[in-house]
């Protein structure tokens, strides 16, 4: 058992690409946490998702133990972070669980915006905040600038920043040490009654619910009756441990300490990440404060291309939703599209992620409407509305206001893609509000509508700055604009999830574009299919697909079925994700013109 | 509900001069001299291993498809083809079919396959345009096929097939129609017509030439069927044409469902033993050397598989359907076993749709289903 004042909580802030997971897998190498073959893939991105996009997504833990010059021996929980603009929420929840940060910057492309947020969430949680250069192997590292950068755009001191190569592993142990030296340990009482933080929990069809928690106070062991507090039930312990990465089962997780708990919870909803886990026996009097609600932004109705699907997605979106509050879903019905939900996301990525989980650990068929932002809806009766979804906007007689929300977004640009990056801000109806030099870069503010930023500008101000530009955005309020809604008619019907919001300035072209684009992705066919874009009753954009003259294989193999066979089958696994709309097989791409109509034209 | 379906044997030639770029099928190119009499020897011995499932049934139709069957000597079509009287019933008038490149053409050799008893001919012309048999890699040119044609008739063949392809590389409407009219002066009792695809595993897949687009591809075929249809050739399957009582009777019965032996390379076969219910397919090593060596050592020549029961309704339609005017409710009762009903619902919506036919007992597709025949096909995939 290490002794309280031994043990080191801490995660590490950083961008995407500079060098966390391979920080974390140094970290694992050195306190032995995997033997070398182990290693061999990156081990703190468990979901393939993760691994494939070299993202990190959900929390993770892993305990290891350093031998320090000092002689002692420190229990190091490192508590995983996701790195992306959509994921603020879960590093705050992350945060929670530590009394340190290790802020990791790229030495050669410096601080980036998305790691300025979170350094200011962990700073605002009270948390010691250790600069660290990383790829100082690289010729191109600029040790100075950078660290001018971490003092003028953060204000942290960085003149005790170690420098230091996660690949190489240069200056990796002299980090360890300045960790264990200035991450206070944790606080907390021992002897008061148990209180456990959940940080994360997430679902297992062999073992039912298991949670990573933070022991707050007290402490708790295997076979101990133990109480959730927001739903007030009792669960036996089953089983605890840590990951070392590998799960290593114990008898008891000490105040402070991070590992996991297994309580025999079959309810997916019967662990909430935020709440506080006690004791049966002796309850603590009040829970622990959990985490803000928070807000999703972007929201898509989801619906399953075989409608018998629809109750899997019901029970797939509850297991995700377990350790991810954020995904918001309720019920929608489509005229076009069935029975399917209303998702609410924190943003682009994260609903490219859900959608993905879904169809790969869920094994769902999906369809996805295009992405849209809440609209506050002024109604002439001079009551207010909020509606998530285009095709609930009432009809125009009853509106007297359609408000848009507005964001402030803070951009990290380099001096010579400024002017690339001011333009897509104007072309995206953004107003600007500040701008600042300091160092090489530039940090500059625009108020922008939410609604152009969810669309593509996240993949646009990546391409105009070259990969260079980072932005990060908060919520400012809705504010009223000329915005109509566009639709989409196929054969002449009104297909209510390709309908949308759009500003009466871009309202035509973007019709004429979606019409065009739509053209180009859906497949010919055994029927003609029309496409039009309607404001109101008035059409202002037509195109069409030409019917399929035939379609029917000229030979058939000297007898040998098998080979016919799998090419039908290759032209039949080719119509999912295609949704029947009447006799017309539209493709999930086409669902998804809207964020294509300015990307390849 | 218990009778066997007629039953045909298919003997496949693996080798070919050299392999056309449109290809797929198991042909490889024929090096040095034919190892002609061990594959006759291989192919008797593949026989004698089918022979036991069989049952005594009767063979009513022989069809050697390859490759190139033709570049067989007419000695070794004499021995397998007597090989095969002396295993099996063939019926006297059972009907025989070789495929014939024009190229592989020596003096006397029609001659000697119509004495051995090969009594159809499927001369695989491809086209009569010498620029477009160049592209396509055909080693004969327009002369050699119409030679091939005259010879076959002097030699007394009376049933002689005409394989033609269009939608040809850069082929306009005028070239594809003159093909059809220098085959329709011909005057064979059978037309193969079928469209140029560009298979996987091909040359022509790896570097696709230029085709012409869907819409004229099927101006070509619009006009050719009126040509064909004209000329008193009715199409009775997706891309066969024949005169009344012309029919390729061998794959005739393929597409009703019937049951073929198949002995060679690669062959498949297709047995069926309806008292057990039971319905099997086979397929044989398709490397020519190593269905030999096989053969030679007495080990397992390829697989025999059942058919899985929920398979059989899509096999037979995928079969049947492409015959022009489908098929008897009973032939498919007595074909899979099973009861029409097993095609619920999908036949009732394809019929309301207006893609399939059902009348006084027929199913077939209708004129629109028949052209997109996958599409209908796809349904019904288990």
């Amino acid at each position: 058992m290490t002794d309280q004042k031994d043990i080191r909580n801490f995660s590490i802030i950083a961008h995407i690409d500079h060098g966390k997971s391979t920080l974390a897998d140094r970290f694992i190498q050195t306190c032995g946490g995997l033997t070398e073959r182990e290693m061999s893939a990156q081990v703190l991105d468990s979901m393939d998702i993760e691994r494939e996009r070299g993202i990190t997504i959900k929390a993770q833990s892993v305990t290891l133990h350093y031998q320090a010059k000092d002689g002692k021996t420190y229990q190091l929980n490192l508590i995983d972070t996701p790195g992306h603009v959509d994921f603020s929420y879960e590093v705050s929840r992350s945060l929670a669980a530590c009394e340190g940060a290790l802020l990791v910057v790229d030495a050669a492309q410096g601080v980036e915006a998305q790691s300025v947020a979170n350094c200011y969430t962990a700073i605002e949680q009270g948390l010691e905040v250790i600069p660290v250069l990383n790829k100082i192997d690289l010729p191109s590292a600029e040790p100075e600038r950078v660290c001018a950068e971490i003092e003028e755009i953060i204000g942290v001191p960085a003149d005790e920043a170690l420098r230091i190569s996660a690949k190489t592993g240069l200056g990796v142990d002299d980090l360890l040490e300045q960790l264990v030296a200035k991450v206070p340990p944790p606080k907390g009482d021992p002897n008061a009654p148990l209180q456990a933080l959940i940080i994360d929990s997430w679902f297992d069809n062999y073992l039912g619910v298991v949670s990573l928690v933070r022991v707050v106070n007290g402490s708790i062991q295997r076979k101990q009756k133990v109480v959730l507090m927001s739903t007030g039930k009792s669960h036996l312990v089953d089983k605890l441990g840590v990951f070392t990465p590998k799960s290593l089962n114990q008898e008891v997780l000490n105040t402070g300490e991070v590992g996991f708990v297994i309580a025999g919870i079959k309810d997916i909803f019967g662990a909430p990440v935020g709440d506080t886990i006690t004791a049966t026996d002796h309850p603590c009097e009040t829970p622990l404060p959990g985490f803000q609600q928070v807000q999703p932004r972007v929201f898509a109705g989801l619906f399953p291309v075989e409608s018998d699907d629809y109750e899997n997605l019901r029970e797939a979106l509850n297991k995700l939703h377990l350790n991810d509050a954020a995904l918001q879903y309720e019920p929608e019905t489509s005229q076009a599209l069935g029975f399917g939900f209303r998702c609410g996301f924190l943003g682009m990525l994260h609903m490219e992620i859900i959608q993905e989980r879904l169809e790969r650990e869920y094994d769902l068929d999906l369809i996805t409407t295009a992405p849209t932002v809440v609209y506050e809806i002024l109604k002439s009766d001079g009551s207010t509305i909020e509606i998530d979804n285009p095709s609930k906007l009432p009809p125009p007689n009853e509106v007297a206001e359609i408000r848009e929300p507005i964001i402030e977004a803070n951009i990290l640009v380099p001096q010579d893609y400024l002017g690339n990056v001011m333009t897509l801000c104007i072309e995206k109806r953004g107003v600007q509000k500040r701008m600042q030099f300091m160092g090489g870069q530039v940090s500059v503010s625009f108020e922008l509508p939410l609604s152009e930023v969810v669309l593509d500008f996240f993949d646009r101000l990546k391409s105009v700055s070259r990969g260079f530009a980072s932005f990060d955005y908060e919520f400012l309020r809705f504010q009223e604009a000329p915005l109509l809604k566009l639709d989409i008619l196929i054969n002449g019907e009104r297909v209510d999830a390709l309908s949308l919001i759009v500003h009466r300035d871009i309202s035509q072209s973007r019709g004429r574009d979606l019409v065009e684009k739509m053209r180009d992705l859906i497949p010919r066919q055994m029927y003609e299919v029309a496409i039009q874009a309607a404001i109101g009753a008035k059409i202002i954009a037509r195109s069409s697909v030409k019917a399929m003259r035939k379609n029917v294989l000229a030979k058939c193999y000297g007898g040998d079925i098998s080979r016919k066979r799998k090419l039908l089958e290759k032209q039949k696994a080719g119509k999912k994700r295609m949704k029947q709309v009447g006799k017309i097989d539209i493709p999930q791409e086409a669902f998804l013109a809207v964020l294509r109509v300015n990307k390849d034209s | 509900m218990t009778s066997h379906p007629p039953l045909g044997l298919y003997i496949h030639i693996p080798w070919c001069v050299r392999k056309c770029p449109y290809c797929d099928f198991n042909s490889h190119r024929a090096e040095g001299s034919l190892k002609e009499r061990a594959y006759v020897k291989a192919l008797l011995l593949d026989l004698d291993e089918e022979i036991p499932f069989i049952e005594g049934r009767p063979i009513e139709t022989v069809f050697f498809g390859g490759g190139t069957p033709s570049l067989l000597s007419g000695e070794a079509i004499e021995a397998i083809l007597s090989g095969v009287r002396s295993r099996l019933n063939l019926l006297n008038d059972a009907e025989v079919t070789l495929e014939a490149n024009p190229g592989t053409l020596d003096e006397g050799k029609f001659e000697a396959f119509h004495v051995a008893g090969v009594n159809r001919l499927s001369i695989g012309v491809q086209s009569f345009d010498a620029a477009h048999l160049q592209k396509l890699g055909r080693i004969h040119g327009p002369s050699e096929a119409l030679e091939a044609f005259r010879r076959a008739r002097s030699v007394g063949f009376e049933s002689i097939n005409v394989d033609l392809m269009f939608g040809l590389p850069d082929q306009t409407l005028e070239e594809a129609l003159m093909d059809v009219q220098t085959a329709l002066r011909l005057s064979p009792t059978h037309i193969s017509y079928y469209q140029l695809t560009l298979e996987p595993n091909t040359l022509f897949h790896k570097y696709p030439p230029r085709l012409p687009g869907d819409e004229k591809t099927w101006m070509i075929q619009e006009a050719a069927q009126d040509l064909l249809a004209e000329a008193g050739y009715s199409q009775y399957e997706v891309s066969a044409y024949s005169r009344t009582g012309k029919e390729c009777r061998h794959n005739q019965h393929i597409w009703e469902f019937g049951d073929y032996i198949g002995i060679g390379a690669g062959a498949h076969g297709k047995i069926s033993h309806p008292e057990a219910g039971i319905f099997t397919r086979t397929a044989k090593i398709k490397h020519p050397e190593h269905y030999m060596k096989a053969t030679e050592e007495g080990k397992s020549l390829g697989s025999r598989v059942k058919i899985d029961k929920k398979d059989l309704p899509f096999e037979f339609l995928m079969n049947a359907l492409r015959l022009r005017s489908g098929f008897q409710e009973s032939l498919f009762e007595e074909r899979t076993g099973l009861s029409i009903n097993v095609l619920e619902p999908l036949l009732s919506q394809s019929v309301d749709e207006g893609l399939m036919i059902r009348d006084q007992g027929r199913i077939h597709c209708s004129l629109t289903g028949f052209h997109f025949l996958d599409t209908i096909l796809q349904r019904f995939l288990p």
